[in-house]
């Protein structure tokens, strides 16, 4: 007699072996009984395990890149449509789902016969064809409209451009013909000029704004999940992204698009303030350059930044305290997207590197994130004080920037770039170098 | 005893010998007794190889060895390959003096002979058999060569197809492709009526055709290219200094591609008016100042809506070496387009000038520009 036995080992023949006994009936040479229970529990316990573990991560709450919580109406209108679609598509997979649990179940192989073939059901094809075509269609139409609807530049209020670049997000914001940025009228004495700065996109509450996204090296992705969908921005190309929210504060988003070494750490936030506030962004960041005090720390800051930064790095109205020359930067000439982030008004801005680290220490930090609606444009535009500092990440990233943060930094073996480095190189400065500079750029607000 | 060959060369030996004493004792002069002693010594050694070789002659009752020695055997067919690879050194010696392209070619002729040679030799000792010889031979041989021999040929027939394409006028270009589509369907209409036609001719029209392509391409390789149309591009202009009102040929398709109609920073316009005034996307009204960012492209359309021949032009300051650098358009006929990319090193506050789109002759006519 010879029969076949399942077990997790996969199947094997027996030969003369009894079948209600599981005795041998002969010497049994091939066969070792295998409990098939223990490890279908197994199995079970672990996916259980990581089912759980999967409905708990959707009870976190501090999750800022949470696209199912819009706070704007582009995100709403995503929201809107994502829901009804999630609902439709969750009762079709769980027909299927179940239908197919049953089949297999209902019809697993028993060892029975095959069951007689027939050829064709028509009216099952016909419905199974038709009604995932009606089900689509009655998604495309509200999906369709929310696409139009996304892609609108007609109501636009403000034009902020956005530039991406390895990696980091730059944001220049221009000068309309009547003087204004963005409508905002600069304070008596400032002179209008396009603002530019980084990490941080601050726009006006209640604002329709328009983002023209482009890249100056590789492919980028701009998103904040909680103001609207993903944006890839392609180098040569102009991208559109509408941004808008009625409630102030910061909502962080992530590059979406692999870029590189550091992608990961290619971060952004939005940063929204009441009218009044944005008002005040503007003016401070018009605001004149104030040199530092002469004998201070923050004066042989300077020298340093001059030294050191200003080669790649920008502050505007940066006289050479050696020479007297208005600084320029070069970044074309040393960092291969041709680009360095803006100093100007560094600690005017809550993050630095990409936004990756914070400029403001956990608890500081904690006071403009966690700040309600009323009170986070005061919170915000206190910029970073010297007691709220982070000066363990800026520190540890005045050291060696490229041991923070994965960088292709080693000019000597950049030949496809003609030695220009892509992000911030190894400066090797010294302690002292580095209390100074931090000194000067905690002025730089 | 001695075979005939062997009493000559031992005469001639003997004589050049008595020779050499006779000369050296009578005239002793060293240069003649070293000339006469070689000869002696020559012949002296070819007697005695044809001595032992017996004039290479099979005596009549040496039956046998006109069956098994090895000059009975089949000799090998002759081979090509000891002239190629002659040819390769030559080439290979030649490029010392001429171009490192011949030196190449030699190079890989004698690479080619050698490996080729080598697989013949080895072929031809593998059995008494010529055809299972040259079968294995083949066999070793055929997966290397075909390929190699298929883009050679293709490469030929390609670069032959290009030449004459690039001699010919636009006319020409039409008249001969159209002939030759035709002679191509013809062809074909032939050998589709008479299905059983031989390989052979098949063969023959397909090689006659390869042969005067071939042919056709080599006429066209000496003769040259035709004069092409150059278009001045805004590089050519801006580094020859030709961005006034001097006259410029524009390319009426430069602003077709699809990069410069979907990924403007902006469109300036010039009214008959002479304002100049952009539209950039996503504001919903004109601008007399524009905002664009340093070191990325930014692509701009110049539209002349005026009623006179205009070109757009941008001095974008310090760039590298240069102090200074103006970039423009080619002059753009009423209601003609062209398209402009601009990249600006420097931001605007460290430019003199300031940065401005402006169009020469017309003096009302600017859109300010800020590089942050």
């Amino acid at each position: 007699m010879t029969h076949r036995t399942r077990g997790t080992a996969g199947v094997t023949d027996v030969a003369n072996h009894d079948r209600t006994s599981m005795q041998p009936a002969t010497p049994m040479t091939s066969v070792t009984p295998v409990s098939t229970t223990r490890p279908l529990r197994r199995r079970a316990a672990w996916l259980g395990v990581a089912g759980g573990a999967i409905a708990l991560s959707g009870c976190a709450t501090n999750a800022p890149q949470d696209t199912w919580a819009p706070r704007g109406e582009n995100a709403q209108m995503i929201h809107d449509l994502q829901w009804p679609i999630f609902a439709i598509a969750g009762v079709v997979g769980l027909i299927v789902f179940v239908a197919v649990g049953y089949s297999v179940v209902k019809f697993r192989d028993r060892g029975q016969p095959i069951p007689e073939q027939t050829h064709g059901r028509p009216a099952l094809e016909i419905g199974l064809t038709i009604l995932p075509a009606v089900i689509l269609a009655v998604i495309a139409v509200p999906t369709v409209s929310t696409i139009f609807a996304l892609a609108d530049t007609d109501d636009t209020d403000c034009v902020i451009n956005v530039t991406g670049q390895q990696w980091w997000w730059e944001y220049d914001y221009p000068v309309l013909d009547d003087g204004t940025i963005c409508g905002y009228e600069p304070a008596d004495g400032l002179t209008a000029a396009p603002i530019i700065t980084s990490g941080q996109l601050v726009m006006p509450a209640g604002t329709n704004v328009l983002v023209r996204g482009t890249s100056r090296d590789v492919i980028h992705s701009y998103w904040i999940p909680q103001l609207n969908g993903k944006k890839d921005m392609v180098p040569g190309r102009v991208h559109y992204l509408r941004l808008q929210s009625d409630t102030p504060g910061i909502y962080a988003g992530q590059c979406t698009e692999f870029c590189g070494l550091s992608h990961a750490n290619m971060r952004m936030e939005a940063v929204v303030l009441e009218p009044a506030d944005f008002q005040r962004w503007i003016d401070n960041e018009l605001a004149p350059y104030e040199a530092p005090e002469e004998g201070t720390l923050a004066a042989q800051g300077e020298t340093v930044y001059v030294q050191q930064c200003a080669r790649c790095h920008q502050v505007n109205g940066l006289v050479d305290p050696l020479t007297g020359d208005l600084v320029v930067s070069n970044p074309q000439d040393h960092v291969w997207s041709g680009a360095a982030p803006n100093l100007t008004k560094l600690m005017a801005r809550n993050t630095f590197a990409g936004a990756t680290w914070d400029l403001l220490t956990p608890e500081c930090r904690a006071d403009v994130w966690e700040a309600a609606p009323e009170d986070f444009g005061e919170r915000y535009l206190e910029g970073v004080s010297e007691a709220c500092l982070n000066t363990v990440d800026l520190r540890e990233w005045l050291r060696n920037s490229p041991a923070k943060k994965p960088m292709y930094a080693d000019a000597e073996r950049l030949e496809v770039t003609d030695g220009k480095v892509r992000g911030m190189p190894y400066l090797a400065l010294s302690e002292d170098q580095i209390d100074a500079l931090l000194a000067y750029l905690l002025e730089r607000k | 005893m001695f075979t005939t060959g062997s009493k000559l060369l031992i005469g001639s030996a003997l004589l050049a010998t008595i020779a050499t004493i006779a000369y050296g004792i009578a005239q002793g002069g060293t240069l003649g007794t070293i000339g006469l002693a070689s000869a002696a010594t020559a012949l002296w050694f070819l007697a005695g190889v044809n001595i032992y070789v017996r004039d290479c002659n099979v005596a009549i009752d040496e039956a046998g060895a006109l069956t098994v020695s090895a000059a009975a055997r089949q000799a090998p067919p002759s081979s090509p390959w000891p002239i190629v690879g002659a040819l390769g050194a030559a080439a290979l010696l030649l490029s010392v003096v001429t171009y490192p392209a011949v030196g190449i070619a030699g190079l890989v002729l004698l690479l080619a002979a050698t490996a080729e040679w080598m697989v013949q030799a080895w072929s031809e000792r593998g059995s008494a058999d010529a055809a299972y010889n040259d079968e294995i031979r083949a066999r070793l041989a055929h997966p290397l060569e075909m390929p190699i021999l298929g883009v050679i040929g293709a490469g030929v027939i390609i670069y032959s197809f290009s030449r004459v394409m690039l001699s010919l006028t636009k006319v020409g270009t039409t008249v001969t492709f159209s002939v030759l589509a035709a002679l191509v369907l013809f062809v074909a209409f032939m050998f589709a009526a008479r299905p059983k036609v031989s390989s052979g001719t098949i063969g023959g029209v397909v090689g006659l055709a390869v042969v005067a392509l071939v042919a056709g391409g080599a006429v066209a390789a000496f003769s040259g290219e035709r004069d092409m149309h150059v278009i001045e591009t805004t590089a050519d202009l801006a580094e020859r200094g030709r961005c006034g009102t001097e006259a410029s040929e524009a390319d009426k398709k430069s602003s077709q591609t699809l990069a410069g109609k979907t990924n403007l920073a902006a469109t300036l316009t010039l009214d008959d008016a002479g304002i100049l005034s952009a539209e950039v996307p996503g504001f919903n009204e004109s601008t007399s100042r524009l905002t664009l960012p340093r070191s990325n492209p930014n692509n701009v359309v110049f539209r002349n809506d005026s009623d006179t021949d205009r070109r757009l032009v941008i001095d974008v300051g310090p760039s590298g070496d240069m102090e200074s650098r103006t970039l423009c358009t080619a002059l753009v006929e009423p209601g003609g387009v062209q398209f402009l990319t601009v990249i600006f090193d420097m931001p605007t506050f460290a430019v003199p000038d300031g940065h401005r789109f402006t169009v020469p002759g017309v003096e009302s006519a600017v859109v300010e520009v800020t590089v942050p």
